[in-house]
């Protein structure tokens, strides 16, 4: 073989690189294969790049050396090959050895102590604790947070620009291994092998995001399998989605960002996006789904909350998956964020407005015993109060005014609602005060099939005066809701307890009045006895009856119960006093008096203390201040 | 066949369709109570437009020559048939809610959403499978990199990475080593998941790849390309692409004479269309990867309706194209997987069989397939992202009709 022109020195070089490649080509030598260079021999894998480096000098040498004279160009053809071959051995060997490193840092490691914080709160499902954990994370009250606090570590320089962003880079792998790597890499990219420097890269590290995801739960659910499940446990997995996106985010995916960026930045343009989308554009997709999921399934009012824990959880994660999918390549990775983020909002909206519809046509007839808060009346109320709890959100959420209005006028299965007084409130306030309304006008509906007139007004007072309390007992609410509809409300119960004292106690004390006990035009003292004994008698018997009935009724608030029983007894008790004082002396003149005048006026107001308990009196009422 | 014909015993069945169509005409003047006659004058119009619509559209779908039939234009096609008849559907239920809130419709239009919702796991996985095209898009071009010449494999790179290295002029041993790794990555993950392990050996064995070549990090590479392919699903290992297609088609059936008159007509274009909700994911699934491929759907579609024939005519030509000796173990239908698959294996073997120096005979004859390799690779170029958008898209549209409709249900319940 004629010596090319190069210089024996060159020559001699190539010729010692090519040994070194040889003697580590795995298809040759049973040592080759086994033993990994860059594992075992720091030296030798520093003299195995800087033959990689010498044979791709002498690549490009012999490239120009054939192309520029023609009379060697089949010996520089015959070179030229030898050296592909040797480059190619070369690169098998590199991306092997690649491999090999990527493989020894693959340890999930990382992601354990990333959950260890939590996992207090993960493995004790106590349902209070969960709580907790809600409200953290619906308030974005990150210092509760603990998975937020994690891996400060790293950040040293505690600047504003860490202290705002919430990603937290973890070290996945030793700053020696990386370096390897970029040597590496740097290597193959030069002999073009590029391709297969990011097919390697990708399949080891998209296998080690696997581990992660799943030691942080991250299943693999179609949208089937989630709309099968129980909504309970959609709601923990929801929760859990929501740590482990966060982590994912701003903990996994960016710490995979930044290593792509250690290994290839300095290597190429755009290198470490393509291996970071090869990594993490699976694991990112099937991150998303389970959100997609969710916010495709079917609204029920239910879901409301957790719908919305998801949609502030991703909300506060955009600006750091706009940060860590930032090139071009992870376009369609922020579109989806978005997608989902919008879907969840309109599912937000639609939920709001199924519980409307809920609320309004809740079909139930049986009229709650003793009058006291309808089942329906606790659960609307206890959901608008958590709608209050989740106001910042909804305020933003909810930008259309309920939909009442002319469409419904005259429509006398809809309440009316007037807007033009309540100006100035936004859109979700109308919805709380309109939510009320229609639960009013429901109530109102079930009112009637009490068949008892008294207990009706009696089960409007109860229900509304519940709804005053639920509104006054949260400032959020309070302030939504107003204080002018606050009073109409008041008002409202009121009125209803008006009713019901006039529709029971009319008939009662009606017994007490005067006229007709008069013998009109006679010459003695002019009080018909008879009248007066069956007026006695009538008075008992309904009182009795008021009494057996209404102390089974059921006024739960006690304040209300005592101020109502005080209203019947300012009324009733002066009456039967003057009545007393009036004619008690011409019943004790006629015989058997007991038989008419049962009751003392104190035995009355003790009676009334038994009204509005719940519970059947255990005797018939007696004269007890015998 | 039987997919194709229902002749059933059931009587009303058999004269379907048209006959439908103008028993509703009859009762046209019993519907004007709910309906002033200038507008059921014109949903007839828009009924009958929209069968003749969806007819046309397959009859051109299936009157394509058969080796465009699967091919990846043919897909995007067909999606963009998909899209249209599925907005002409929309706007045909938001014209007349009213009726379409009453029974029977409210709750044939509600199944149709219960489909419909489980084909949106079938648009999932099919990007997945489109995820997993392009990753053997990559491995060839490895090869086109190695046995290429350099300008070929720059023009077949979209990627903005800089990468204009691959200089090799002549082919040497060196080139065929290294396109014969990616060649048998490929065969590896072209694999159906089915029979990957005995398979494995025998490639190994066709590629005259002594097997204990590689060290172990190597073997784990392969063990890997296995694994590999599960991490490219989204969907739970448990799912099945052939069970989703049966749950879509279940109790998909013509509507009856009785529902046809109750409903004003508006029955047929929800059957209509979910037989073409069917057909296309069922398409879908023939042509792409995914878990758990499996055909065996039935279509019961009288042959009355217009679009009966085209779709029917394309199941059918689908079928056979899966019978074909040499597509019966593919992991998907698509013309251009085919083409990777023939053209690679070639490859394949021409680069077991080379002795070097190559001779001029050899080397013009690699050339040749490689250049065929080429053209199959920018053909998947060109397609497969903007068939992810559409398969996107289909996802979207299908959520979007259905919310919309879920939402006006439900106020309808509520008035």
């Amino acid at each position: 073989m004629e010596p090319p022109e190069n210089s024996n020195k060159d020559s001699n070089g190539f010729e010692m690189a090519e040994k070194i490649i040889l003697r580590w080509d795995s298809t040759a030598s049973e040592d080759a294969r086994e033993r990994m260079i860059f594992e075992t021999d720091r030296q030798e894998a520093d003299l195995y790049l800087q033959a990689v480096d010498e044979i791709q000098r002498s690549l490009s040498n012999a490239s120009i050396s054939s192309s520029s004279n023609n009379n060697t160009v089949s010996t520089g053809g015959d070179d030229q090959s030898k050296v592909n071959t040797t480059i190619q051995i070369a690169m098998a060997r590199l991306e092997d050895e690649f491999r090999n490193i990527l493989l020894t840092h693959t340890s999930a490691l990382e992601t354990d102590s990333l959950f260890d914080p939590t996992s207090s709160a993960a493995s004790t499902p106590h349902a209070q604790e969960f709580e907790e954990d809600d409200n953290s994370l619906s308030h974005h009250s990150t210092s509760s947070n603990s998975l937020l606090n994690l891996q400060h570590c790293e950040s040293s320089d505690s600047s504003s620009y860490r202290s705002t962003s919430s990603i937290r880079e973890v070290d996945l792998m030793p700053a020696e291994a990386i370096a390897d790597l970029q040597a590496i890499a740097m290597r193959m990219i030069s002999s073009g092998y590029l391709r297969e420097c990011i097919q390697v890269y990708g399949s080891v590290r998209k296998s080690a995001v696997d581990s992660s995801f799943r030691k942080l739960g991250i299943e693999k659910l179609s949208i089937g399998d989630i709309q099968r499940l129980e909504w309970e446990a959609l709601e923990s997995k929801i929760r859990r989605w929501i740590r482990a996106a966060k982590v994912c985010i701003r903990i996994l995916f960016a710490s995979e960002k930044r290593l792509c960026e250690q290994i290839f930045e300095c290597v190429g343009t755009d290198i470490d996006d393509a291996c970071f989308m090869e990594t993490v554009k699976g694991p990112a997709i099937q991150l998303f789904n389970f959100a997609e999921a969710i916010s495709i399934s079917r609204r029920s009012p239910e879901k409301l909350f957790k719908i919305l824990d998801l949609h502030d959880a991703l909300m506060d994660l955009l600006p750091d998956i706009e940060a860590v999918f930032d090139s071009k390549s992870s376009d369609s990775i922020r579109v989806q964020a978005a997608e989902i983020l919008s879907r969840l909002a309109e599912a937000a909206r639609g939920i709001l407005s199924e519980f409307e519809n809920a609320v309004l046509r809740e079909p139930s007839r049986v009229p709650v015993p003793g009058g006291t808060i309808h089942p329906l009346t606790r659960y609307v109320m206890n959901y608008i109060s958590l709608i209050s709890d989740y106001k910042q959100t909804l305020i933003e959420l909810i930008m259309s005014k309920p939909s009442t209005g002319s469409r419904y006028s005259g429509d006398p299965s809809t309440p009316d609602m007037e807007f033009a007084e309540l100006e100035g409130k936004t859109p979700l306030a109308l919805h709380l005060i309109w939510i009320i309304v229609i639960l009013q006008f429901n109530l109102d509906g079930k009112s009637k099939h009490y068949r008892d007139a008294s207990l009706a007004h009696l089960f409007m007072m109860n229900n509304v005066h519940y709804i005053v309390q639920k509104v006054k007992g949260s400032p959020e609410l309070r302030e939504m809701i107003g204080d002018d509809y606050l009073r109409k409300l008041t008002g409202k119960f009121r009125q209803s307890a008006t009713s019901y004292q006039r529709a029971t106690w009319v008939n009662v004390l009606y017994c007490l009045r005067d006229e007709g006990l008069h013998v009109s035009g006679g010459f003695s003292s002019g009080v018909s006895k008879s009248a007066l004994r069956e007026r006695f008698k009538t008075f008992n018997a309904m009182f009795e009856d008021v009494h057996r009935t209404q102390a089974t009724w059921l006024i739960p608030d006690a304040q209300l119960r005592e101020e109502l029983r005080i209203s019947i007894s300012e009324k009733l008790l002066p009456a039967y006093r003057s009545f007393l004082g009036r004619f008690r002396s011409h019943i004790e003149s006629g015989k058997h008096p007991e038989n008419y005048i049962k009751y003392s006026v104190e035995d009355l107001e003790t009676a009334v203390l038994d009204f509005f308990e719940g519970y059947p009196v255990s005797q018939h009422l007696r004269r007890r201040s015998q | 066949m039987p997919a194709t014909d229902y002749q059933g015993s059931s009587a009303p069945l058999t004269n379907l369709g048209r006959s439908l169509l103008s028993l509703r005409r009859d009762q046209v003047h019993a519907m004007e109570s709910h309906h002033d006659g200038s507008s059921a004058a014109s949903l007839e119009v828009e009924l009958e437009s929209f069968q003749r619509q969806v007819a046309d559209r397959f009859h051109d779908l299936s009157s394509v020559p058969s080796d465009e039939l699967l091919s990846l234009p043919w897909v995007r096609k067909l999606l963009d048939v998909f899209l249209v008849c599925q907005e002409e559907f929309r706007v045909i239920l938001s014209n007349n809610r009213a009726q379409v809130n009453r029974p029977p419709m409210d709750r044939l239009v509600a199944d149709f959403y219960e489909r419909s919702v489980k084909a949106l796991d079938v648009c999932n996985a099919i990007r997945d499978g489109i995820e997993q095209i392009r990753q053997w898009e990559k491995l060839l071009e490895i090869v086109l990199c190695a046995l290429g010449d350099t300008s070929n494999v720059n023009n077949n790179s979209n990627t903005n990475i800089n990468n204009g290295n691959c200089y090799q002029r002549t082919l040497g041993e060196g080139q065929f080593r290294r396109a014969k790794k990616a060649l048998i990555d490929l065969a590896i993950g072209m694999l159906d998941e089915k029979d990957s392990g005995q398979a494995l050996a025998h490639r190994n064995r066709s590629f005259g790849r002594n097997n204990n070549s590689g060290s172990h990090s190597r073997d784990h590479h392969h063990r890997s390309l296995g694994h590999f392919r599960s991490l490219s699903w989204s969907v739970s290992r448990s799912w099945s692409a052939a069970r989703q297609l049966q749950a879509i088609g279940n109790n998909l059936t013509a509507p009856r004479g009785n529902e046809v008159v109750a409903s004003n007509g508006l029955a047929m274009p929800v059957f209509t269309m979910g037989c073409v909700l069917l057909f296309v994911m069922w398409a879908l699934v023939a042509a792409i990867p995914c878990q758990d491929r499996g055909l065996q759907v039935h279509f019961y579609i009288p042959r009355q309706f217009s679009w009966a024939a085209p779709i029917l005519s394309l199941h059918e030509k689908i079928l056979e194209e899966s019978k074909k000796r040499d597509r019966k173990n593919a992991c998907g239908l698509l013309r251009e997987i085919y083409q990777m698959e023939k053209c690679s294996r070639l490859l394949g073997e021409l680069a077991d069989s080379v002795q070097f120096p190559l001779n001029e005979e050899k080397e013009a004859e690699v050339r040749q397939r490689v250049k065929e390799l080429g053209h199959v690779c920018e053909a998947m170029k060109e397609g497969l992202e903007p068939l992810e958008k559409q398969v996107r898209e289909v996802f979207h549209r299908i959520v979007r009709s259905r919310t919309e409709g879920l939402d006006s249900l439900g106020r309808h319940n509520a008035e």
